[in-house]
């Protein structure tokens, strides 16, 4: 069968509209990002001046130097690590025994309590930040990573996801596995778990990013500013030090506060892309 | 290693509905049995009982005088092979066929050892390091029966594992099969609804259909004595004809008349049959097609199946039932022939309103 020439033109018509438009989206995307290091790279009070002068030299690394110097943005980057990489790990680990339990085991009530689970998808977390604050008053977590930590290991989504994901592993293997004389824990340990290693993905890429990004229950339990997390710690030097540091030391921070992220993104870019598209589709 | 299985009045429900209903059997050491039926009718149900993937509702399994039926799959000393293979995907060929060994804490040496003679008995040395996804259906079907083998069970079980092989690699993975059973002497379990498997590898069949037995036997047993209507119906490509008939027992041996009045002399003994209603069943190997007018019955050739060494012909009778006859592999008839069917009385059966059958030559068979 021959395809008409009109038709792969039009085809090469709307590839380069197409090209047209991602170049545009992209321009639009990362111009705030080239703006922020533009800006870091700025003396203040060149910036003060004339904003302008981003756009010509002399640039200087002198933020840099302060922020190494003075800021608190290491202490903050390496909170928002620990609570990022705990949540992150605590979710996996927690969601993957109990998607591994609703898909797996039969218990009474296994029905029920999944749906109280899954309730948890429909309740807002302003809904509850009162009530969590006073518990974690009462037990002491303010300030602390437990504190952090804790309230976002309850995950409707990830349980979800991950017995969704149980669900569709053939139950031949865990027969054969019986079979072959493995205990429970050896089938979900040795079998199960590693076929999971895409969900566990999406869903870690996922949890770190929104933990990472969180800024709602870290204001409120992280008073202490050798707690805060980045988004928190940002966030107060804007609004306090904004005037007389500089808007030149607070894009310098900003850097500093992205770059892990950034890495983060560059090493599981697959995993992401992949979970993305996947949630697109589902 | 090998192992006598008993299955004594075994019952099994899920729910309210009823899937094997009181079932005995003896598989004797180093037998290969086949479990023969429809979908739906119970086989692979009581196979997984056996492998300990299904509980015992009433009823026990024993192997080698032992019960088993309250033990873990894992202790029975029994290896599957699954339709679907379950092979592990992330694990290579030789961590799959050693993943079993390692969870009873056999030394990596024997571990070893046995993986490379099972790989050599299955011609894979090649395939060890590759996962499942790096290999073809039949690679897979060999990776799954070399798991199998590592573990030198007493006995072997089969659920339906060549259905998803295409049909020559079906018919070389078969020929295989019996003569890894010639070279293991193991009990062998075999689950299948096709029953040209089921006859060229058993040697014995349990045909089973609706959560019962219908008939257990030698493959010839089971095709030349049915037992029941639904066995010789079951059993055989094409299936048996039947003809709805009248018994005539004035004579020593039983005659059967056709509703558009012919007659066909059986060699079933009068005395053993009694008055009324009754099916006869022929083969078609046993249906001669000759010149229109020379035969028991005359019809209308509607389909030919030529098959090289013989000739398929299904012929309309008058009455519209289609009987299927056999003549010679260059025979010259053609579609819409007038042509005359000439049935085989020696070979003949008879199968009562209940589906009970009587063989020509011989007493009730059941």
């Amino acid at each position: 069968m021959s395809i008409p020439a009109t038709s792969i033109k039009g085809k090469a018509f709307g590839d380069r509209v197409l090209l047209v438009l991602v170049i545009l989206l992209s321009i639009v995307m990362i111009a705030p990002v080239l703006w922020v290091i533009g800006l870091s790279l700025k003396d203040n009070a060149e910036l003060m001046a004339d904003p302008n002068s981003v756009f010509h030299a002399p640039y200087t690394l002198k933020n840099y130097v302060n922020t190494v110097g003075t800021s608190s943005v290491f202490i903050w980057v390496r909170n928002s690590i620990i609570v990022s990489g705990g949540l992150t790990l605590g979710t996996l680990i927690l969601s993957s025994l109990a998607g591994y339990g609703f898909a797996r085991l039969n218990f009474p009530g296994r029905h029920v309590l999944f749906v109280i689970v899954l309730f948890g998808l429909a309740v807002p977390e302003q809904a509850v930040l009162v009530a969590r604050h006073q518990i974690f008053s009462v037990l002491k977590f303010h300030n602390t990573y437990p504190g952090l930590i804790l309230p976002g290991l309850s995950a409707s989504f990830g349980v979800f996801l991950m017995t969704q994901y149980f669900k569709a592993i053939p139950k031949e293997l865990d027969e054969a596995a019986m079979l072959d004389n493995a205990s429970r824990f050896r089938i979900f340990w040795k079998v199960l778990l590693p076929l999971t290693v895409p969900a566990q993905a999406t869903l870690g890429i996922f949890t770190f990013l929104g933990a990472w990004n969180d800024y709602l229950w870290p204001l409120i339990s992280a008073t202490n500013k050798d707690m805060y997390t980045l988004t928190v710690g940002m966030a107060s030097t804007q609004t306090n030090f904004a005037q007389s540091e500089g808007i030149g030391f607070l894009m310098a921070q900003a850097v500093f506060a992205g770059a892990p992220i950034l890495i983060v993104y560059l090493f599981f870019q697959k995993y992401i892309v992949t979970a993305v598209s996947g949630a697109a589709v589902r | 290693m090998t192992a006598d299985i008993e299955i004594r009045n075994v019952s099994k429900h899920f729910g309210a509905m009823s899937v094997l209903e009181d079932l005995s059997l003896s598989i004797k050491a180093r037998e290969f049995i086949v479990f023969l039926g429809p979908s739906g009718c119970g086989k692979s149900t009581l196979l997984r009982m056996i492998a300990g993937l299904e509980t015992v509702d009433s009823g026990e399994i024993a192997i080698n005088d032992q019960r088993i039926d309250h033990l873990p799959p894992g202790k029975r000393g029994i290896a599957m092979v699954f339709q679907s293979y379950a092979l592990y995907p992330h694990m290579t060929v030789r961590d799959n066929m050693a993943f079993g060994l390692e969870n009873i804490g056999v030394s990596r040496q024997v571990i070893d050892a046995r993986i490379n003679e099972a790989a050599r008995i299955l011609e894979m040395p090649h395939l060890l390091e590759r996962k499942p996804g790096q290999l073809s259906g039949g690679q897979r079907q060999r990776v799954a029966i070399g798991r199998a083998i590592v573990k030198e069970p007493k006995a072997f079980l089969f659920d339906e594992p060549l259905s998803n092989l295409d049909a020559a690699l079906r018919t070389r993975t078969r020929i295989e099969l019996a003569q890894l059973h010639q070279r293991l002497q193991s009990t062998m379990i075999f689950v299948t609804h096709d029953q040209v498997e089921a006859m060229t590898l058993a040697d014995r069949i349990v045909v089973m259909n609706n959560r019962k037995i219908e008939q257990i036997g030698s493959p010839m047993e089971i095709y030349d004595r049915p037992a029941t209507k639904f066995v010789a119906g079951f059993v055989g490509a094409p299936a048996m004809n039947f003809v709805a008939a009248t018994l005539d027992r004035s004579g020593g041996n039983a005659k059967v008349k056709f509703a558009d009045g012919m007659a066909v002399q059986t060699e079933i003994a009068s005395n053993l049959l009694t008055d009324g209603k009754c099916t006869f069943g022929i083969r078609s190997e046993d249906v001669r097609i000759v010149p229109a007018g020379q035969g028991d019955a005359d019809g209308v050739v509607d389909v030919l199946e030529r098959l090289g060494e013989r000739t398929l012909i299904y012929a309309r009778l008058g009455d519209g039932l289609q009987v299927v006859g056999s003549d010679a592999g260059n025979s010259c008839v053609t579609v819409g022939d007038k042509v005359g069917l000439a049935f085989d009385g020696k070979k003949s059966h008879l199968f009562n309103e209940a589906g009970r059958a009587w063989h020509a030559g011989e007493a009730w068979h059941g």
